[in-house]
């Protein structure tokens, strides 16, 4: 209890020390005429709320993860983002693009090139066409290729947004920019948000899970990705291994049992208290409450993250391999960790890069390999959490960074041998499904060359402001002070909630 | 020049200078002379009608895009867009619209520039107007920029805004206050299982699913004193029987529930067809009569789960 108290002293310490003379400046010039004007025109308490109100998100430092209710009735209570690493190609997947078929093998005109700059496309390449055939499928006729044959069945709970846009054309700062709501690192994530704003309703795992199959441990962009960046440390995302131990060295060493785990704790907590005795930071106290969550974990991680338990039909249906690392495997980990309360969890899997340099990079042997992989399990997860009843408050992402360009990638300026696509940020494709989307629409439309956007086009920060409204948040009200400006995922542009996915 | 003329001569020479500057201005300036004109009273104020396509459509881009420099605190050019009479005015330059011509028309000119453009309205840092609300200003200029017609032909569909709800401090205190102290009792006694749905809200959610076996019929019913205000409960993988079927199905306000993996049979399921506010319902592996799930169905109750689901 003193404690607590004290450390509440040494927050509200920190945050005065934080005020800078810039904000006494600032505040000063306004702050009389205010003082008169608030009492001059004696509105009502609300109206002095006004659009950018902080919000109290403070919480015993001990329980740093404790549950906050959002702003506002909320449509989802969690998100399952499926981050498509490299980009997947819209042209081959999602948007249709007939004209742009005719023209195949033709130059491409001067007009896309003049001006631009490109990653890797040099001198005049040639236009591609959709590699695949496409079709129009379920109930709302959505148009999709014949490479997702198992998500095409849940195509009437999609919604498709084909006009989205980024203006980074390089992996990392645009994968920092989808994640982080900024291509520069430092900021936070997106579930660092989340999790800060609302915490996690399970205290026994992490709030804010990454499971990542398909190449290795990091993104282009690495770690930041699901970094806390300005926000306390302890909003950031755990990587979990889908294989083995959930994360390395959670387990005992093999000739240190449980309650001896629990005496070299208990004097860790000892002494981390004696600091915080002396120095009163607020931060060792949360480092303690990580421990003992490392220590609660030790149980249920392990139970959460095993797939041995789900029956065989379960496995089947995701194409789920107990014992390996794969997208089935994080897919199924996905859905047991929804049903045990954590907020934010993120899927990555890497190879989309479909450049066509070398061969399992191309359009025609790449992407053919990463639908496989990716097409089963992800139906097969849409279909179990709306089996669950989970779908109606979940959200789940699907996307990459940026889209493929419309011309066939010629590196160096010479033709290539396998067939490829340069990075795109002008138009791509993302689908959302859950609660508050509407289900089985397309939103958006990109011109017939399928270059620029021709209709309603969505800014990355447009789409966070949409996600943020959907978990119950003004996303100008979920904010942070930090260097002088109150910090929010969507930037300092203005962002639209795309009110026409809205159910 | 004093003595040459009457005081009367006087007068009415300026005062028929005054008239023939007035008559140059209005000529020069038509704006000033409407606005003359209405001022005396001679002219009515042109207003548009409620139900406009000006006041439905038009009106509310000017108030989300351009008051904020053009309206009652600022006039920048000396324009006001924030009525229509202050729209047909215009600015100190002229008039803006050239009614039944969008395109010589200056507002217009000005919404149809490329954001590069120096003189481009909004200026850059504002909300922009999207093509559509571009189009919708051409159109109703082009055809008449009129405050009575209620439609007009060709006119792109008005894209739904989200209103973020307002915060009521208030009246969330007064509607939480009655059960406040009950709420708090179960919050310290069993933390983690009972929430408000929002800040703004006095409704409540139960989650009981992260209890397990440990979250039986004793439990929930120990919730009665709050069950009118209860709009979701989450018992998946508890301990809850039939025996809480009443329970359930006589919370007044309940919508969510999900039930998967407890001890909960088809005579509870029977139970909820009472239900009034009932929409969503899982039922995990339930052994359940086909009629039961055909009868909750007609109630327009969502349906998850059923027969194969582990």
């Amino acid at each position: 209890m003193m404690e607590s108290k004290r450390g509440m002293h040494q927050l509200d310490l920190a945050r005065i020390q934080s005020q800078t003379r810039r904000h006494f400046l600032g505040w000063g010039t306004g702050g009389l005429g205010a003082f008169f004007l608030n009492s001059a025109l004696a509105k009502s308490p609300s109206h002095l709320a006004g659009e950018n109100a902080p919000l109290d998100f403070t919480r015993n430092p001990a329980t740093p993860l404790s549950v906050l209710p959002p702003e506002f009735a909320a449509k989802v209570k969690r998100v399952i983002y499926l981050h498509m690493g490299g980009s997947p190609s819209q042209l081959e997947l999602f948007d249709y693009k007939p004209t742009l078929a005719r023209f195949h093998g033709h130059d491409c005109p001067e007009s896309f090139l003049k001006g631009k700059r490109f990653a890797f496309i040099q001198g005049v390449p040639k236009l591609l066409g959709p590699m695949f055939p496409f079709h129009r499928a379920g109930k709302s006729g959505t148009w999709i290729s014949d490479r997702l044959p198992h998500l095409e069945k849940a195509i009437d709970d999609l919604c498709v947004i084909k006009s989205m846009k980024t203006d980074q054309f390089n992996h990392a700062p645009a994968q920092l920019l989808v994640h982080t709501g900024d291509a520069r690192t430092g900021h936070a994530s997106l579930g660092s948000w989340v999790t800060y704003g609302l915490g996690s309703e399970n205290q026994n795992l992490p709030g804010f899970i990454v499971l990542i199959s398909n190449g290795g441990t990091t993104a282009n962009a690495g770690k930041p990705l699901w970094g806390s960046g300005f926000l306390p440390s302890v909003y950031q995302g755990v990587s979990c291994r889908s294989a083995g131990e959930p994360v390395l060295y959670l387990d005992n060493p093999k000739s240190v049992s449980r309650a001896e785990r629990r005496q070299v704790l208990d004097a860790v907590d000892e002494i981390n208290r004696q600091s915080y005795d002396e120095f009163g930071n607020p931060e060792t106290v949360t480092r303690i409450a990580q421990y003992e969550m490392a220590f609660r974990m030790q149980l249920e991680a392990s139970d959460a993250m095993d797939i041995r338990r789900e029956p065989k039909a379960v496995l089947e249906r995701y194409g789920a391999e107990p014992g390996k690392t794969s997208y089935a495997n994080n897919c199924l980990v996905a859905r047991r960790l929804a049903e045990r309360g954590v907020r934010f969890i993120q899927l990555y899997h890497w190879g989309w890069d479909s450049h066509g340099t070398p061969v399992d990079k191309g359009l025609n042997v790449g992407l053919v390999g990463r639908c496989k992989e990716t097409d089963q399990p992800t139906a097969a997860l849409l279909a179990d959490l709306k089996a669950r009843g989970l779908l109606e408050d979940t959200l789940v992402v699907w996307g990459g960074e940026f889209g493929r360009t419309p011309m066939w990638e010629n590196r160096g300026g010479q033709e290539m041998e396998f067939i490829g696509r340069d990075h795109h940020p002008n138009c791509f494709t993302m689908w959302l499904a859950g609660g508050g989307i509407k289900k089985g629409i397309s939103h958006g439309e990109t011109d017939d060359m399928g270059y620029d956007i021709a209709r309603n086009p969505v800014e990355i920060r447009d789409l966070h402001a949409t996600m943020l409204y959907l978990l119950g948040f003004d996303y100008r009200r979920l904010n942070y002070p930090y260097q002088g400006l109150d910090q929010k995922l969507t930037g300092v542009k203005p962002a639209r909630i795309v009110s026409e996915i809205l159910a | 020049m004093s003595g040459r003329l009457s005081a009367s001569a006087y007068f009415c020479s300026v005062a028929l200078l005054t008239l023939a500057g007035f008559a140059l201005a209005m000529f020069v300036r038509p704006a000033f002379g409407h606005s003359m004109l209405q001022w005396m009273g001679l002219e009515s104020v042109p207003q548009a009608e409620a139900r406009s396509f000006y006041a439905t459509r038009v009106s509310p881009l000017f108030e989300t895009h351009c008051i904020s420099c053009h309206g009652e605190k600022r006039q920048k050019a000396g324009l006001r867009l924030d009525s229509y009479a202050a729209l047909l005015r215009g600015s100190k330059h002229g008039a803006v619209i050239r009614p039944g011509e969008a395109r010589n028309s200056e507002l217009f000119m000005r919404i149809d520039l490329p954001a590069s453009d120096a003189r481009a309205m909004p200026p850059s840092g504002k909300t922009p107007l999207t093509p559509d609300d571009v189009t919708v200003i051409r159109l109703w200029i082009a055809q008449g920029a009129s405050g009575v017609r209620r439609t007009i032909p060709g006119a792109p569909q008005p894209v739904p805004e989200v209103k973020i709800p307002e915060d009521a401090p208030a009246l969330t205190e007064k509607l939480r206050t009655p059960l406040a102290a009950q709420v708090r009792k179960v919050q310290r006694e069993h933390p983690g299982i009972l929430a408000y749905q929002s800040r703004n809200s006095a409704w409540l959610e139960v989650n009981a699913s992260l209890r397990g076996a440990a979250f039986g019929d004793a439990q929930l019913q120990a919730l009665a004193p709050l069950r009118a205000r209860i709009v979701q409960v989450d018992i998946s993988g508890s301990s809850v029987t039939d025996a809480s079927a009443p329970f359930l199905a006589g919370m007044p306000s309940l919508q969510v529930l999900r039930l998967g993996g407890s001890r909960i049979t088809n005579a509870t399921l029977v139970a909820l067809e009472q239900s009034k506010s009932l929409r969503s319902l899982t039922i995990g592996d339930i052994q359940t009569g086909e009629d039961t799930l055909a009868s909750l169905r007609k109630k327009h109750i969502a349906i998850f789960g059923g027969a194969g689901v582990p």
